[in-house]
């Protein structure tokens, strides 16, 4: 993916910021763009639509959902937000206005590098209509609907397959408990998080090598699921799967 | 119309006082029969004294009035005639008006007194009911309650309460009307601003032909409010009268509302409003001023790092690192200055959802991974646990403060093992490590902001923040957070103790539904 060197636009109004985000992603081989504000922001991803954008919320102009909003409405470009707020109910909403993810300041480049490169990767896999998703060691083979682990199929209900699915198409991630919800119980079930952990949990006693120490599918508190993009290689050899 | 209504009932009283003669001639009639009394005239002082007490002095000077007439035409000879023959039955006729219109007058005094002292009866009991409610009122509100209702009965007008510094209605609990006409709205603004007010208050036409009066419920303490008391009609007489008993009624009360220190709990509460204000501002400013340059001190390190021609350096490499690790401990000193005050103000608010015990210790562990990397962490989560209900971001940001504290307190390289289990009716974290425990006077003053052992104080840094916050933040979720220690350097244990909710158990007996 360095090669094409993908074009990031930082939306950011302080300097500082902006500085160590473009060495950041130019050593990560990335093309940096930087706007101080919304509106020239909104101005740049229309002149020249980058490949990625990372927004911050505290802009001098414009509220953060503004900007999702105002962007969403044209463009499915990758768009991750950074919010100083630690405020979960913010994010979620960000989130359903379209945000792909979100990183809170302070973060490390790291971190951002890897929600970023998840988020590119979503682009890919919709556009070119790719069917097969990886993570680590689980193979999500949309054609066939078939789940393997270690090209060992594992056996799923219709729900916990749906469930999957809806994360998988987000690998990497991040998606809110209330989309997960809609998905696959219905609207009328947006509220009922117990739903989704028992669901989960079940999922993982059959992904996981360990349920409770999970290494694919990752909770965010009080936001959501994140299906790991490269989950690091199990310490543990062959796993058995669960039985149902 | 009144006077109309006060004749027709006069009229009515005397109807009754000459039935009342009517009744004693009649008796006396077939009392003759059989004796004869000498003075019959005497007799008819009876209805006299009765119409007297019951109805005053017209209907006793009718009554005696007709007694004579009676008396003359039924009882002197010669008998059924209005004549009256000798002179000794005049003087008789004519002492008996003297001695009943007497009579009459002095019982007639009698039941005005009766009246008088039965009103005060009635208003020192009513008094007595007032004081007793000042003296079990534990609020203002109950106060002013007692106020707005004693006043009502005593001159049974409309009396409204007024705050201070809102000129609204003070809440009585919806049990009186408060609406008042909009010139006395005006005045009372006027009193609850404090501009140009008197002490004794001020008399206000509010239309309709009412008399209101506006003033302060304690002249010397504007923030006990205002009052409006409706004083009737103008033309009515006595309103001297009815000033004099509400400023007792006010006085009683104010000396209450002082005795409460109502005046300091007012002014308190107005206080901390502001300084609620002010907090939060300053929240939010500490918390953008800080970290914004934190953000990028800790963003600009951590790319540092991941440069190539920073990492092969091993001093440079691991001066990056060391502003990446300090910048990440500020930061989070930062956060617990925050919650700290966040807890001062009162103003955490629980948003409980239902979590996983190993979603809430992994992410607590992640958010710890570097400053847990000297440790050899153990996790020993059960798989079966039922759900649990709590703000999974109070939790996890509890759970990372006993992180810290088992870190920063045992030497890198001995074991943290952190558990989850079931103990009958509740759900147990704990995070055990092997450092330096608690002595039992460290352990008596755990639960103490800003407190720190004396022997760590200058080999470890820290605020002392650490588990007050964790402490505050398990009880928004009600839980209970629970430490024990064997004894200096033998290790200690935090446990975070959650109910069990019996709809997790049957969530779980569920889940095969789909």
């Amino acid at each position: 993916m360095n090669s094409d060197s993908p074009v990031v636009l930082v939306v950011d109004d302080e300097a500082q910021i902006r500085r160590f985000l473009r060495a950041g992603f130019e050593l990560d081989g990335f093309t940096v763009e930087e706007a101080d504000n919304g509106s020239n922001a909104i101005r740049k991803a229309t002149l020249s639509p980058p490949d990625l954008l990372i927004v911050d919320l505290g802009l001098p102009d414009m509220d953060g959902s503004e900007i999702v909003q105002r962007l969403r409405a044209w463009s499915s470009v990758p768009l991750i937000v950074l919010s100083v707020r630690s405020n979960e109910a913010e994010k979620v909403r960000l989130l359903e206005l379209g945000a792909d993810d979100y990183v809170v300041k302070p973060f490390g480049m790291a971190e951002l590098l890897a929600r970023a490169h998840a988020a590119l990767r979503r682009r890919v896999t919709t556009s070119t209509g790719e069917p097969i998703v990886k993570s680590g060691r689980l193979t999500i083979d949309f054609g066939a609907r078939l789940v393997t682990i270690d090209s060992e199929r594992v056996p799923l209900t219709p729900k916990e397959y749906r469930l999957l699915q809806v994360l998988a198409q987000h690998a990497g991630n991040v998606v809110t408990h209330q989309h997960l919800l809609k998905e696959v119980w219905g609207s009328p079930h947006v509220h009922d998080i117990h739903y989704l952990r028992i669901f989960v949990r079940k999922l993982r006693q059959k992904i996981e090598v360990d349920a409770t120490k999970p290494q694919i599918l990752l909770t965010e508190l009080g936001i959501g699921y994140r299906l790991a993009a490269s989950p690091p290689a199990p310490a543990i050899g062959a796993r058995q799967i669960t039985e149902t | 119309m009144l006077d109309q209504m006060r004749d027709r009932s006069e009229l009515h009283r005397i109807g009754m006082a000459l039935v009342l003669v009517a009744a004693m001639t009649v008796t006396m009639i077939l009392v003759n029969q059989y004796v004869r009394p000498t003075n019959r005239s005497v007799v008819y002082l009876i209805p006299v004294i009765a119409a007297a007490v019951w109805w005053g002095v017209l209907p006793a000077v009718m009554a005696a009035l007709a007694g004579i007439v009676a008396a003359v035409f039924f009882f002197y000879p010669p008998v059924y005639s209005f004549k009256v023959p000798q002179s000794p039955q005049l003087v008789n006729l004519a002492l008996f008006l003297v001695v009943a219109l007497v009579t009459g007058r002095l019982a007639t005094a009698v039941r005005a007194q009766a009246e008088v002292a039965r009103k005060r009866e009635k208003e020192v009991r009513e008094l007595y009911a007032f004081s007793r409610r000042l003296g079990t009122a534990r609020a203002a509100s109950d106060i002013y309650a007692a106020i707005q209702e004693h006043l009502s009965n005593l001159i049974q007008r409309k009396a409204v309460l007024f705050e201070a510094d809102s000129a609204k209605p003070v809440d009585t609990g919806g049990r009186n009307d408060q609406w008042v006409p909009e010139q006395i709205h005006a005045e009372i603004s006027r009193y609850a601003g404090g501009d140009g007010t008197s002490e004794s208050g001020s008399v206000i036409d509010g239309g309709g032909g009412h008399l209101w009066l506006v003033r302060h419920v304690a002249p010397k303490t504007p923030a006990f409010g205002a009052i409006a008391i409706d004083l009737g009609g103008a033309a009515d007489s006595g309103i001297d009268d009815v000033r004099g008993r509400i400023d007792e009624v006010l006085a009683d009360a104010a000396a209450t509302l002082d005795r409460l220190d109502i005046a300091r709990v007012i002014d308190d509460a107005r206080m901390r409003s502001e300084t609620e204000v002010l907090r939060e501002a300053l929240i939010g400013s500490v918390s953008h001023e800080l970290r914004t340059p934190l953000a990028s001190i800790l963003g600009s390190a951590t790319v540092l790092c991941n440069t190539p021609t920073v990492a092969e350096d091993e001093r440079l490499g691991a001066l990056a690192n060391v502003i990446r690790d300090e910048a990440e401990r500020l930061n989070s000193d930062i956060q617990n200055l925050l919650d700290a005050t966040r807890i001062t103000s009162q103003s955490l608010k629980p948003l409980q959802q239902w979590v996983e015990c190993a979603d809430l210790i992994n992410s607590a562990l992640e958010r710890r991974d570097r400053r847990l990397a000297g440790h050899v962490v153990t996790t020993d989560v059960a798989s079966d646990l039922p759900l649990i209900y709590v703000d999974p971001v109070l939790m996890e940001q509890a759970l990372v403060q006993i992180l810290d504290n088992a870190a920063k307190y045992s030497t890198p390289g001995s074991t943290i093992s952190v558990t989850a289990r079931r103990e009958g009716d509740e759900i147990v974290l704990s995070v055990a490590d092997r450092g330096t425990g608690f002595t039992r006077e460290e352990h008596d003053h755990l639960g103490e902001r800003f407190f720190r052992g004396q022997r760590h104080l200058t080999t470890i840094p820290g605020s002392g923040l650490g588990l007050w916050i964790a402490n505050a933040f398990v009880t928004a979720s009600n839980g209970e957070l629970e430490v024990t220690s064997s004894g200096t350097n033998q290790g200690s244990i935090v446990s975070v103790r959650l109910p069990v909710v019996r709809e997790a158990i049957l969530q779980l007996e569920r889940a095969g539904d789909e």
